[in-house]
């Protein structure tokens, strides 16, 4: 049960972090701005390619359309998240809330589990309110609609598929902070490369079957590449049997990331308490 | 030498040196700023790849290389001073002879020495892995080049004085700026066969987006004849030249007017509001 409170303190930590500044609907309009640019790059380069290149027919330019928002969106979403327990032990370690947070016994990870959980929270609406306005915007821009199946079912089933995720992302979170834990400068970095390395081998802007071998089988078995999958088969197809099928490969992948990450982190903290680098500042 | 000047010159060295002693000493940061721009040219460039336009991967690397420039202006000129402040810092700044205006030249300068390696390596990686066909006019494209990166720093240098009445919503400003300004000023991709004529006319008021449409112009021609339209690249270099300047200025006013009233309000130095 304290578990369970101490995760539920730290979602409440981790919004006053994101939003304290100011007024909600400000910090969520600040933080829906971006994907919506990112998401926009992606799909003016489309349409680009649409209207110079020869590969994409008129008939095929919408739905690739959907391929695209769906993907850039939802890359967008992991990587606003999955790097949260990284950001929470470095600035952290800055403002001694970590060495706070670590003294208790067995509370780092709740503690991370609840800023990412907030972080996803706050992440899902936005990216959620980026997909909406990037489809307005192409309809405007580009003078086509994305065939997006946007019904009550397809709603929830999409909702399933962004908890069923929150595993993979939570799992390579903790991997991350595992590496903070000892980082003292750059810590930033790792997340970014890794943030950079989701957007090749995520599938989220183009197949990953169009990467050489075997980065084309890395891509295609990563829980992130099943989660853009099964979310592009409910949100462009509306077709539930592929929904499943990717829905459960990103589940077995992440409880298995998730496992993984949470042993890291755990071996990394036992092994920073008995170095005493626990609290060593970031520089 | 007029005393002022001899300040002035040298506080624009110091504040160079340490700039990029702080990035070369660290060869780390190289390989650290070069990864996320070189991982969103390399999508960006499959991405152009996969819809059968393999001309455009040039504008991927080409905006990965931009956006290198687009980062450190906001993160490292535009907010610097806002972390300054919060580390006691800006407080030595304005107590001592130093004109402000030579420190943010300064740390232009270093920042555009401290960037150059991470930049100079993402094109060399790009030009390795895909070869992308160009056809550059090297005269227009360093004085584009040079134009840019003045005008954008000048506007760093505008933006650090307005964050200075910022407080901890500078970095969410700065997120929120980041990408939607690299959208409208066509960084990875040519605004001109996007974008309607509107929106285009608007972009035209971010240094960036006139830099990008430069340099891309002078790099890649745009044109199916081959040949660049130089009566638009004339323009954009006319352009930036005239927004360096305008920046440069407003830049100057805007800091004097803000110091002064941070000094007379006492709260130029607080930390954290």
């Amino acid at each position: 049960m304290s578990y369970v409170r101490s995760v539920i303190a730290s979602i409440r930590v981790g919004w006053s972090r994101d939003f304290g500044w100011t007024n909600p609907i400000l910090g969520f309009s600040l933080k829906t701005i971006a994907p919506i640019a990112s998401t926009m790059t992606a799909l003016t380069i489309l349409y680009i390619g649409f209207r110079n290149g020869a590969l994409i027919t008129p008939d095929e330019f919408p739905y690739q359309l959907g391929l695209i928002i769906i993907g850039a969106t939802l890359y967008a979403h992991i990587s606003a998240y999955s790097w949260v327990p990284t950001l929470a032990i470095a600035e952290g370690k800055w403002t001694f809330v970590f060495p706070q947070v670590y003294v208790s016994t067995r509370s780092s990870p709740p503690y991370l589990a609840g800023r990412c959980l907030a972080s996803f929270a706050s992440s899902t609406v936005t990216s959620t309110a980026s997909l909406a306005i990037a489809a307005v915007i192409s309809l405007f821009l580009f003078g086509v609609a994305i065939p997006l199946v946007v019904t009550p079912v397809s709603v929830l089933l999409f909702g399933i598929a962004l908890a069923v995720n929150i595993f993979a992302s939570m799992g390579l979170g903790f991997l991350l902070g595992a590496y903070a834990i000892f980082a003292s400068k750059f810590e930033w970095a790792l997340p970014t490369y890794v943030s950079g390395l989701l957007m090749v081998f995520s599938g989220a802007l183009f197949p990953v079957t169009s990467l050489p071998t075997p980065f084309s089988n890395i891509g295609d078995v990563l829980p992130f590449t099943e989660f853009i999958r099964a979310s592009r088969a409910i949100l462009l197809d509306g077709t539930v049997g592929p929904y499943f099928y990717y829905l459960g490969l990103s589940f077995v992948g992440g409880i298995i990331l998730l496992a993984l990450g949470l042993l890291a982190f755990k071996y990394a903290e036992q092994r920073a308490r008995r170095l005493g680098v626990l609290d060593r500042k970031v520089v | 030498m007029n005393p002022r000047a001899s300040i002035w010159l040298k506080t624009v060295y110091a504040r160079t040196w340490v700039r990029t002693k702080s990035i070369y000493g660290e060869p780390l940061w190289v390989a650290v700023n070069v990864g996320f721009p070189f991982f969103t040219s390399l999508a960006l460039s499959l991405l152009y790849s996969s819809v059968g336009l393999k001309s455009g991967i040039g504008f991927a690397f080409l905006g990965g290389v931009m956006v290198s420039f687009w980062g450190n202006v906001l993160w490292s000129m535009a907010s610097q001073f806002n972390w300054d402040k919060q580390q006691g810092l800006f407080e030595l700044y304005i107590t001592s002879p130093a004109p402000i205006s030579a420190i943010l030249i300064g740390m232009s300068l270093g920042g555009i020495l401290g960037t150059a390696p991470s930049a100079i390596t993402l094109a060399i990686v790009g030009w390795v892995l895909f070869a992308p066909p160009a056809n550059p006019l090297w005269p227009l494209v360093a004085l584009t080049f040079a134009l840019t990166l003045a005008s954008l720093y000048a506007m760093g240098m505008a933006l650090s004085s307005l964050y200075l009445v910022y407080g901890r919503e500078a970095d969410s400003v700065n997120e929120a700026l980041h990408e939607p300004v690299s959208f409208l000023s066509g960084v990875y991709f040519p605004a001109s066969l996007a974008f309607p004529a509107a929106l285009q006319a608007i972009a035209l008021v971010i240094p960036l987006a006139v830099g990008m449409d430069a340099l891309q112009r002078t790099l890649f021609s745009l044109n199916a004849s081959g040949v660049a339209d130089l009566s638009l690249v004339y323009r954009d270099i006319l352009l930036l030249a005239m927004m360096g300047i305008i920046l440069l200025f407003a830049a100057s006013k805007a800091l004097k007017i803000l110091e002064e009233k941070g000094r007379r309000a006492g709260t130029i130095a607080v930390r954290l509001r």
